[in-house]
């Protein structure tokens, strides 16, 4: 049997009389002495009252004695060694760089680690010393083999994968890690400070009060913190999507760290057009301005915008100076004017169509006077207005998404023919003209060979043509008409036959030329004639509607037990196909994902190609560019063939960080164009952790305040740092032996007992 | 710069083939002035027919229809289409007319169900008390049929801003053959003026004859009021085909001008 050493001990009770006995028997005792102290407290002799009260408090002693078995634990103890955790930071923030000249922050933090092992191994003789990586989680690391890696860079971005930075989780793993209940004597930390989790917004009351629990300083070591000086758009708050011609809010953050006083231009690009700049002035010091940045979008679409600021000398980081972010821009309502040569009742009822329709928004000009009409008043008891052609047709043209010309030709007195060209130029550009029938429409118009005339989807005849053939008409859905949704008044083939067929037979038309190349006649009389021909010109659509009863199809189908239905679908789908609603745009271009990871995924794009016809462009070759938010010159980026059901996907290149635009324009087999459809997304960073890297050396700072530690720089020794030490032994061995003998101890107690009462009996107390 | 809608001195700018064209237009115009596309496009008024005196002033229609063709650009039809309520082919003609000096006998079920329909779909309708006394037997009977044929709907006054009273022309009230009461009734369905009551008779201020001569004297106005009547028949037609045009934010400034003036 090994010797053992016993270098403690300690009075401890043999007992094995539970608590609350020994507790009984206490109080037992003590009784027994007060009531001897009551019974004899009439004795006149002090000497007597003191025999005896000594007797019976000397028996109550040893009963306890004997009750309690007194007896010595002797002990073999050890000294416990406090631990000291060391926390090196390896989120991937690390690898940015930590100053100037290039070295990555992990790197500086593994050369620091270097220089440093010497006093790591002295502290072993003091404190148990746990090494530990941290990000999002705590992991073990072998301080040695780290710092004697022959490249350090390469070992820091190795080491530096973590997706995210947990500073208070780090500190309160470490707290609880280890072995054998160590109390924590300190906790160096090695970060950059960049935390995105409790931290992120700085220190709060619930962090202060966690790190308060460690029980034990923390030294933070910044890391990174020698790159004074930098400028980081922090934060862009804006809206997924805007309305067009509606002004758009940007809500920017940006931070300064190490600049004095200094103005700051702030731009807002889309596709390399500046849309909006600010400047902000940043002051000394860290420092953290908002500014609002505002345009008002022109057209509708998505689009890739950038949030920048220069790169200024000797900045830390330059990556943080700009963001991107795409922005969907829609039509919160349809602007239509509504021209009009005559009121009527398909002028009243479409009238009335619009102007209930919550999405459109109305502008109508009526003729309601012609030069041969006679008032038979003056113009002051009249409530007419001078027909504004320059506003409408030259200043506020382009604000409209549709012009509707009805029963309107271009009579001398309105003098537009010098508009007319504008006209034309408006809907190649993107507009959308819609011509209704009339009197005074298509060949009485007066519009032929003028560059209305140029735009329409079919011919006009000559103004000696008869301009209405009074035959009645029934429509007809064409082949086209079957396939396009303008068309479609209720959903399958046959009901919507059926649905036109059941419709009031219109009481003529007007006549029209041929329809021209890649128009499409959607609607014909029985006999042939054109009743609805859509058609695009340029980057614009038109509509040609040869009768002036379509209201019809409305109030006499109402007569009919029909109701109004199928007027309300028509113009609303002919509307929404007119200003392009992405619903009904024959190309669908969608992004896979908004955002992208940079080296992640490849971006990808699928897209849905339809014919003029709509039916599915199968064979179609896709040709996709991208742009980007700071440079609008278009790039190849990817070819693709459609599949027989119109569908394709391009997958892109890898992209760097930033905003894009991708324009695929689908061909086909020979050549010829069938359309263009754009799609925006975002390649960033997904987490907070590579999207706000700059480093925060003020977090580490109040983190060493909160538990009482400090901040160290790069030189300071570790093992002269002041941790706690706190006194904790192990006990290896123990012994116990009883003091006394019992039976010794019960014949003294009888023997006083036994005095007692026989003094008692003596001195007349028994 | 628009002639059109413009007073007179801009129209010195025409060109002489403009004027000549314009004056010649003038001189031919409602029967001559082209509308190839027939009846179907133009304005053309139903007068019901009912069991009572239903066309008290058979001229009334037709003289409207000339003026509205002669004063403004609305095209019209000397022919009144003389239909029952419940005829189908009334759904043709959105602009119908009840009237008689006597008290009209109750609509059938299907007349009144049909009228519900005209009115609820979009149909106008102008009820004209011939006979021009309030409180008469018309407008008892006129109101007991609206009833029926709108029973959630009543009939309210018309106030004077309403877009009725500058439409075409800017008037300050209502009138008609006689003066029975200040103001007009209508019934509003869904923001629109679907029923117009005139209590004052306005077709029968007019009515020719066949001589061409006024059918009835017209007080306490005289002329003027009976040009204040085809005023407001021409506004009833222009608010019918326009609807609430002139409410439109950019005819508010000139129309606020003129009151003024």
């Amino acid at each position: 049997m090994p010797q053992v050493d016993y270098n403690a001990w300690r009075i401890t009770s043999l007992s094995t009389l539970p608590g609350w006995a020994l507790a009984l028997a206490a109080l037992g005792i003590a009784a027994a002495v007060w009531l001897s102290f009551r019974g004899i407290r009439s004795e006149p002799s002090r000497l007597r009252r003191s025999i005896l009260i000594g007797l019976r408090v000397l028996a109550g002693a040893l009963l306890l004695t004997l009750l309690l078995e007194p007896g010595i634990e002797l002990r073999a103890e050890t000294r416990v060694r406090a631990r000291v955790a060391l926390l090196l930071d390896t989120s991937r923030s690390m690898r940015f760089p930590a100053s100037t000249e290039g070295t990555t922050r992990a790197e500086e933090m593994l050369r620091w680690l270097k220089s440093h092992l010497g006093e790591l191994s002295a502290l072993t003789s003091r404190f148990q010393v746990d090494v530990y990586g941290f990000d999002k989680e705590l992991a073990p690391q072998d301080p040695q083999k780290l710092a004697s890696a022959p490249d350090l860079r390469a070992a820091g971005d190795l080491l530096a994968q973590g997706p995210s930075t947990d500073l208070v989780g780090a500190l309160t793993a470490a707290s609880s890690a280890g072995t054998g209940g160590r109390p924590l004597a300190g906790v160096i930390v090695a970060s950059d400070g960049a935390d995105n989790a409790e931290l992120s917004e700085g220190m709060t009351g619930a962090a202060a009060s966690e790190l308060d629990k460690l029980r034990a300083p923390v030294f933070a070591l910044p890391i990174g913190a020698q790159a004074v000086k930098d400028l980081a758009i922090e934060k862009v708050v804006v809206d997924d999507f805007a309305f067009v011609r509606t002004q758009v809010v940007i809500d920017v953050t940006v931070t300064a760290r190490g600049f004095p006083s200094t103005d700051v231009p702030l731009v807002v690009r889309r596709e390399g057009q500046i849309v909006a700049q600010k400047t902000v002035r940043v002051g000394s010091g860290t420092e953290r301005v908002q500014a609002k940045l505002s345009f008002i979008p022109d057209r509708t679409g998505k689009f890739a915008f950038q949030v920048a600021a220069p790169v200024y000398e000797g900045e830390a980081l330059a990556q943080n100076n700009s963001r991107s972010f795409v922005l969907k821009v829609i039509r919160d309502r349809v602007r239509v004017v509504l021209v009009v040569g005559r009121p009527s009742w398909d002028v009243r009822f479409l009238r009335q169509l619009l102007k209930r329709d919550p999405n459109v928004d109305l502008i109508s000009f009526f003729i309601l006077r012609t030069p041969g009409d006679d008032t038979r008043s003056s113009q002051d008891e009249l409530s007419l207005i001078p027909f504004p052609t320059q506003e409408i047709f030259q200043e506020q043209l382009k604000t409209f998404d549709l012009v509707i010309f009805q029963d309107f030709g271009n009579r001398p007195w309105y003098h537009l023919q010098q508009y007319l060209d504008g006209i034309g130029e408006y809907v190649r550009d993107g507009g959308a003209l819609a011509v209704v029938g009339g009197d005074q429409a298509f060949s009485a118009s007066d519009f032929d060979g003028t560059a209305i005339a140029d735009v329409l989807p079919a011919q006009l005849l000559p103004p000696t043509a008869p301009s209405v053939d009074e035959t009645p008409a029934q429509a007809h859905l064409t082949d086209a008409g079957k396939r396009h949704p303008v068309t479609e008044l209720v959903s399958g083939a046959a009901a919507n036959e059926t649905a036109w067929s059941r419709l009031p037979r219109l009481p003529g038309l007007n006549t029209l030329g041929a329809v021209r190349d890649g128009a499409q006649a959607l609607l014909t009389a029985q006999d042939g004639r054109p009743i609805l021909v859509v058609g695009e010109a340029g980057r614009g659509r038109t509509l040609a509607l040869t009768t002036d009863a379509s209201w019809y199809w409305s109030f006499v189908a109402a007569g009919q037990e029909q109701g109004p239905r199928a007027y309300e679908t028509f113009w609303h789908s002919a509307i929404r196909w007119l200003v392009r609603d992405p619903a009904l745009t024959p190309m669908r271009l969608t992004a896979e994902r908004t955002t992208y990871e940079p080296g992640g995924d490849p971006p990808a794009l699928d897209a849905h190609v339809r014919g003029s016809d709509y039916g599915a462009a199968g064979g179609a070759q896709l040709r996709a560019t991208l742009s980007s938010a700071d440079d609008p010159v278009q790039r190849p980026a990817g070819t693709a063939v459609a599949g027989q059901d119109g569908t394709a996907r391009l997958v892109l290149p890898q992209l760097s960080p930033g905003a894009y635009k991708a324009v695929v324009t689908a061909r086909r087999p020979d050549g010829g164009e069938i359309g263009q459809a754009e799609e925006a997304f975002v390649v960033a960073p997904a987490g907070a952790e590579l999207s706000r890297p700059a480093p925060r050396p003020e977090i580490l700072q109040s983190i060493a305040q909160a538990t009482h530690g400090k901040l160290i720089d790069l030189g300071d020794r570790l093992d002269s740092l002041p941790f706690h030490d706190p006194e904790r032994v192990e006990v290896g061995q123990r012994k116990t032996r009883p003091l006394w003998d019992k039976w010794g101890v019960l014949v003294a107690l009888c023997c006083i007992a036994g005095t007692e009462w026989s003094l008692r009996r003596r001195w007349g107390y028994a | 710069m628009d002639p059109i809608c413009a007073s007179l001195d801009r129209m010195q700018h025409w060109s002489r083939r403009s004027l000549l064209r314009a004056a010649f237009a003038s001189a031919l115009a409602w029967p001559l002035r082209g509308f190839a596309f027939g009846e179907a496009s133009r304005l053309v008024f139903a007068q019901l027919r009912h069991a009572g005196r239903w066309d008290p002033h058979p001229d009334g229609l037709p003289r409207l229809a000339w003026e509205v063709a002669k004063r403004t650009s609305i095209e019209t039809s000397p022919a009144v289409k003389v239909l029952a309520p419940s005829d189908p082919e009334l759904f043709r003609h959105p602009f119908a007319v009840l009237s008689s000096d006597a008290a009209i006998p109750a609509l059938a079920d299907a007349e009144v169900a049909s009228l519900r329909r005209y009115l609820s779909y979009g149909g106008f309708l102008l009820v004209d008390d011939a006979s021009a006394q309030s409180g008469g037997s018309f407008e008892r009977s006129a109101r007991e049929i609206l009833a029926k044929v709108l029973p959630a709907a009543k009939l309210q006054r018309v106030p004077r801003d309403h877009v009725l009273y500058k439409s075409f022309y800017l008037l300050d009230g209502p009138t008609g053959r006689s003066v029975a009461r200040p103001d007009v009734e209508g019934i509003d369905i869904g923001g629109r003026l679907a029923v117009l009551y005139s209590p004052n008779d306005l077709l029968g201020a007019l009515a020719r004859d066949s001589l061409g001569t006024w059918e009835m004297e017209v007080v306490p106005g005289g002329e003027g009021q009976r040009e204040k009547a085809v005023r407001l028949g021409v506004n009833l037609a222009m608010y019918a085909l326009c609807l609430d045009y002139k409410e439109d934010q950019v005819h508010i400034p000139f129309i606020m001008k003129r009151r003024r003036i």
